[in-house]
């Protein structure tokens, strides 16, 4: 089952380049996506009845527990959405038949990124998960760029070089870490991989995997988006393709924060405690959500406000992650899974309303409930939902964050955050809510439809209301297996 | 051979002065050879001797592929790069020279006492060595930030990617070699997407000054 998953993607980059028909170009893209949820959900199943699944194959580099399945599931999820989506946008987008080579392109660079992210997603090796997070960046850089103006070449430039070097930094980390392994386990073969590395947590050195962890958390935090390691993230976004904005946010961003799940869950094993990365975390986040919320009050380009808003949700999960009680690091699973969909869902429809008006300005677009009823009232909840309202799953996502932080003795935290997330909501009620109302501009340029476009951004509604209610038991099984692995409990 | 490791992890540092000494993107590219060609000494050492000891193949043979890759290939990507898209010799740096050396100088000092603080299982060598790559990640990432143009950018990426190889080859002898090999390939592809990435700013902008790069902002 796990070479389809690497082979999927591959394939599915290679075939782009042996046709030259439009339609069988969509084609392979949404059957191979769908493929790939097909082979994740069997892993699930799968998983359901043992406690991870390892392959001896090279090493066994392949492992997959209840942590990386959930990041594994949300990121083919969210690329099968994305590929359903990208038909009648790329449609729309270009229309010519001499821009057939634009969208081969489009497809086999987003395949080759979904490729990486599966490729983080799945393998134990501290080291190969580096390179393929690294691979991550240069995967999407195109994608980033791929309107070639000069914005988005800007845009592209920053991504590359602040995310290649921020996860230079992470490798230093990496480098301690197994340099303290090579310390402490003498004669013993050193390894990277991370389920030998836990269980050893305890005999490495600590001072060591102290300088590790801030090397690590600096590293990958700048490709989750944390503040101050941040300024490519709204640029990237905001200038990318719509559906690539929604796997950079939805996926890219958990992906990174996965590799910091795993780093810390060794160094807090092996220190005894969290209060060393309990303290970093908490600071990073607390950083982050204030300095989101108050950003997002100065935007005029609503993908850019998404972007910050991404941080902001990213600053959530590092806080309670850092919080490292069981109820905290369930309830920041929990979000990281409702972000990932809400955000995604939120930057189609942001494409969809980008596609009608051509343009991203907040202050030129009004009425949208009226000119566009269902993107626009998809947008419109979406928001809501984004910003923490109830019924929606994110809303229950951060009560519980709130009350792991209360219940576990962290009171002025629990407040900080509250009264940021209070600030966020009102940052984006004032800013963007004034889209949705009054009358429609008389000038509307375009009237293309992306039907599959829509089911989609409906179902994504559906689902993220859902689960606002009513947790599936399977969803809730793995947040708790993934709970246990990170705590070691 | 300690001896003789600890002597290149000293060159290596000073290659990386020489680096922000020098004023054109030409004799930049040339310091990150130099830089390069010990960092591929480095290695070299390490693989003989790890042959001879344990029989092991792995780093001899990562190091021809380090001399290919960037001794000999990426600087003559550089150059292909630069003279594609330089036209005139413009000043390139935000601070000048002396203030830049100094400020190495201090970065060095800085990672002298972070590191010195730092009792544990480190022994002498190690630690002697740990402060002399990390000084070259640090003076790699100043010279990022201290020059202008988008190739002195490149340079710096490159400088602060061979410190972290040298940290990872004097302090634990390397990492597995599937390691190693994917970092190089990330690197290769890395280096080709920024000068890719280079010829369409040189398009657009006219010009790869990054002081060029201020739309996007707030």
């Amino acid at each position: 089952m796990y070479i389809l998953l690497i082979f999927i993607p591959i394939l599915q980059s290679l075939l782009f380049w042996r046709t030259s028909n439009r339609r069988s170009l969509h084609l392979i893209n949404v059957t191979g996506s769908f493929l790939l949820l097909l082979a994740v959900l069997s892993l699930l199943i799968q998983l359901q009845s043992s406690s991870a699944i390892n392959y001896p194959l090279f090493n066994s580099f392949f492992y997959i527990d209840s942590l990386n399945a959930l990041v594994l599931a949300t990121t083919v999820l969210v690329g099968f959405f994305v590929a359903v989506y990208s038909v009648g946008y790329l449609n729309n987008e270009y229309k010519l038949q001499t821009d057939i080579k634009k969208i081969k392109l489009f497809y086999s660079l987003t395949s080759a990124f979904i490729f990486t992210m599966v490729l983080v997603a799945t393998t134990q090796n501290l080291g190969l998960m580096w390179i393929a997070i690294e691979a991550t960046t240069l995967a999407s850089v195109f994608l980033v760029g791929f309107s070639n103006t000069k914005r988005s070449l800007e845009a592209a430039w920053k991504y590359i070089i602040i995310c290649s070097v921020g996860i230079a930094l992470a490798f230093l980390g990496i480098v301690f870490l197994y340099f303290s392994s090579h310390q402490a386990l003498q004669g013993a073969e050193p390894s990277l991989n991370w389920s030998y590395l836990f269980e050893q947590a305890r005999s490495l050195d600590a001072g060591i995997l102290k300088i590790a962890f801030i090397f690590v958390l600096v590293g990958f935090g700048t490709k989750a988006g944390l503040v101050p390691m941040h300024t490519w993230l709204p640029d990237a976004h905001s200038e990318a393709p719509s559906p690539v904005s929604a796997l950079l946010s939805g996926v890219l961003l958990n992906n990174a924060m996965y590799g910091i799940i795993r780093f810390l869950s060794i160094v807090n094993k092996s220190l005894g405690s969290s209060l060393y990365t309990g303290r970093l975390m908490i600071a990073l986040g607390i950083l982050s959500i204030g300095t989101a919320a108050l950003f997002i009050l100065a935007q005029k380009d609503y993908k850019r406000l998404l972007a910050y808003s991404s941080i902001e949700h990213m600053g959530i999960i590092a806080l309670s992650l850092g919080i490292f009680t069981p109820a905290s690091l369930f309830a920041s699973f929990f979000h990281m899974f409702n972000h990932s969909l809400t955000k995604a869902m939120l930057f189609l429809s942001a494409g969809n309303v980008l596609q009608k008006f051509k343009t991203k300005d907040i202050g030129s677009i009004n009425g949208l409930l009226k000119s566009m009823p269902l993107t626009g009232s998809v947008f419109l909840l979406g928001t809501m939902a984004i910003a923490g309202l109830p019924p929606f799953s994110i809303f229950s996502s951060e009560i519980n964050i709130a009350l792991a932080a209360f219940t576990s003795g962290y009171s002025i935290v629990g407040s900080v955050f509250i009264l940021l997330i209070a600030l966020a909501f009102v940052s984006i009620a004032y800013t963007l809510f004034r889209m949705f109302f009054g009358l429609p501009s008389q000038e509307q340029n375009s009237n293309e439809k992306n039907t599959l476009g829509n089911a989609v951004i409906l179902l994504l509604l559906v689902t993220i209301t859902l689960t606002g209610f009513y947790m599936p038991l399977f969803l809730k099984n793995i947040f708790e297996s993934a709970t246990r692995i990170v705590t070691g409990g | 051979m300690q001896t003789f490791l600890d002597l290149l992890s000293v060159l290596i540092l000073i290659s990386a002065f020489i680096l922000t000494a020098t004023k054109r993107i030409n004799s930049y590219i040339k310091a990150f050879q130099l830089q390069s060609f010990l960092l591929f000494l480095a290695t070299f050492t390490l693989g003989i001797y790890n042959f001879t000891t344990k029989g092991f193949l792995d780093i001899f043979i990562l190091s021809i592929i380090i001399f290919v890759l960037k001794v000999i290939y990426i600087p003559r990507l550089l150059h292909n790069t630069y003279n594609r898209v330089a036209y005139k010799v413009e000043k390139d740096f935000f601070i000048n020279i002396p203030s830049s050396i100094l400020i190495c100088a201090a970065l060095v000092i800085l990672t002298y006492y972070s590191l010195y603080s730092l009792d544990g299982a480190l022994n002498i060598h190690i630690k002697f060595n740990l402060v002399n790559s990390l000084s070259v990640v640090l003076i790699g990432l100043f010279f990022m930030i201290s020059r202008k143009k988008a190739i002195g950018q490149i340079v710096g990426f490159l400088v602060l990617e061979n410190g972290m190889f040298t940290t990872a080859m004097l302090s634990a002898q390397g990492m597995p070699i599937i390691v190693d090999l994917g970092i190089l390939v990330d690197l290769l592809t890395a280096v080709m997407i920024m000068g890719m990435l280079v010829f369409k700013i040189n398009e657009s902008f006219d010009s790869i000054n990054i002081e060029r790069l201020r739309n996007l902002r707030g």
